[in-house]
């Protein structure tokens, strides 16, 4: 993937596209087991995750407004079919790739990781 | 309970793994944003309000003094995480409405919203739909959430932005005479202290709406 002189919504992030078309997404998930909950259980999480980045401001290149400008651009276009809150984690994703503050292999490597451990 | 790991579950717990291996942000502080995340709710607003339309006193200093009032209801805005939020400012404006002033808050530019004391915002209110369309022809999108005003009322939009934040005052519905303030906390739901809904006694659930996906290219 290369990130140069590119617009966020631009980049493609294959391994983000790959979770999209597995489609585990709460509603799908819920109805399968039954269960009520309207939001997935990392939805606070990821709330703490957005304030916490939205902190670090003066250690990224872009501002609090771009990762929300960017989350809108892109629950619009490439992430469009993701219900909430979904498409706001991969949105989040897509900025840190795009933005080359993570990188797609290394965020790669890190999945299979936490998916082993959580597996174990 | 959801018996399978997701692909979503495991997406955000490595991105945060990462960010804090970066140095974004610390795992304590993480921690300290998610709890203040699930923490906070629309009841300290619906006190506010209820204890507003009982004291004129307290009615007073919330429509001066928004912060000096939250803290009365147990908000401290300037240390809601005890570090402050990022996105929190502490400039907080109580907008009282009248029979024929209407007010309903928006961020036009983002999803700036008074979480101390509201809680987060609902998925709708960071949708461009309400964002952009709310600050054009509010009485259409009030209409979607089943809120007709008479044309004699004024609908007022305040749009929040990063420095300031504001909360809605109804007015206080007929036949509510003698209420405590418990019976009236509870019938001012989170959508009445957005603006999308009147407090009603008999309601203390927020409006069902279908929230509409943002703008696709005119070819889906």
């Amino acid at each position: 993937m290369s990130t140069a002189g590119k617009q966020p919504e631009a980049v493609t992030v294959e391994a983000l596209d790959e979770i999209v078309q597995r489609n585990q997404t709460w509603p799908v998930m819920a109805g399968r087991y039954g269960v009520e909950n309207p939001v997935p259980p990392w939805k606070t999480s990821l709330d703490g995750m957005c304030d916490a980045i939205d902190r670090a401001g003066d250690d990224l290149s872009f501002t609090f407004n771009d990762r929300r400008d960017e989350e809108d651009a892109l629950s619009a276009t490439r992430y469009a079919d993701l219900p909430y809150p979904e498409n706001q984690l991969v949105a989040l994703a897509h900025s840190l790739v795009a933005h080359g503050v993570i990188d797609e292999t290394e965020l790669r490597r890190r999945l299979d990781a936490v998916r082993a451990r959580l597996e174990a | 309970m959801v018996d399978e790991i997701t692909d979503f579950e495991v997406l955000e717990i490595a991105l945060r793994e990462l960010c804090i291996e970066k140095g974004l942000f610390t795992a304590a502080e993480h921690r300290h944003f998610t709890e203040f995340a699930e923490q906070i709710g629309p009841t300290p607003a619906a006190r506010l309000v209820a204890r507003a339309w009982l004291d004129p006193d307290f009615k007073r200093l919330a429509l001066t003094d928004g912060l000096a009032a939250s803290k009365a209801v147990g908000v401290d805005w300037l240390e809601p995480t005890g570090f402050g939020t990022p996105s929190d400012f502490t400039a907080f404006k109580i907008l009282e409405d009248t029979p024929t002033l209407h007010h309903v808050i928006v961020c036009a530019l983002c999803s700036c919203y008074p979480r101390p004391i509201l809680g987060n915002s609902p998925e709708w209110y960071r949708t461009p739909n309400y964002r952009r369309r709310l600050v054009r022809w509010p009485r259409q999108v009030l209409s979607e959430f089943g809120l007709e005003l008479p044309a004699d009322v004024e609908v007022r939009v305040e749009d929040s932005n990063q420095k300031h934040r504001f909360m809605v005052m109804p007015v206080r519905p007929a036949g509510t005479d003698g209420w405590s303030e418990d019976q009236l906390a509870e019938i001012l739901t989170r959508d009445c202290l957005i603006g999308v809904a009147l407090p009603t006694p008999g309601v203390t659930t927020n409006v069902l709406t279908r929230t509409r996906p943002a703008i696709h290219p005119a070819a889906d």
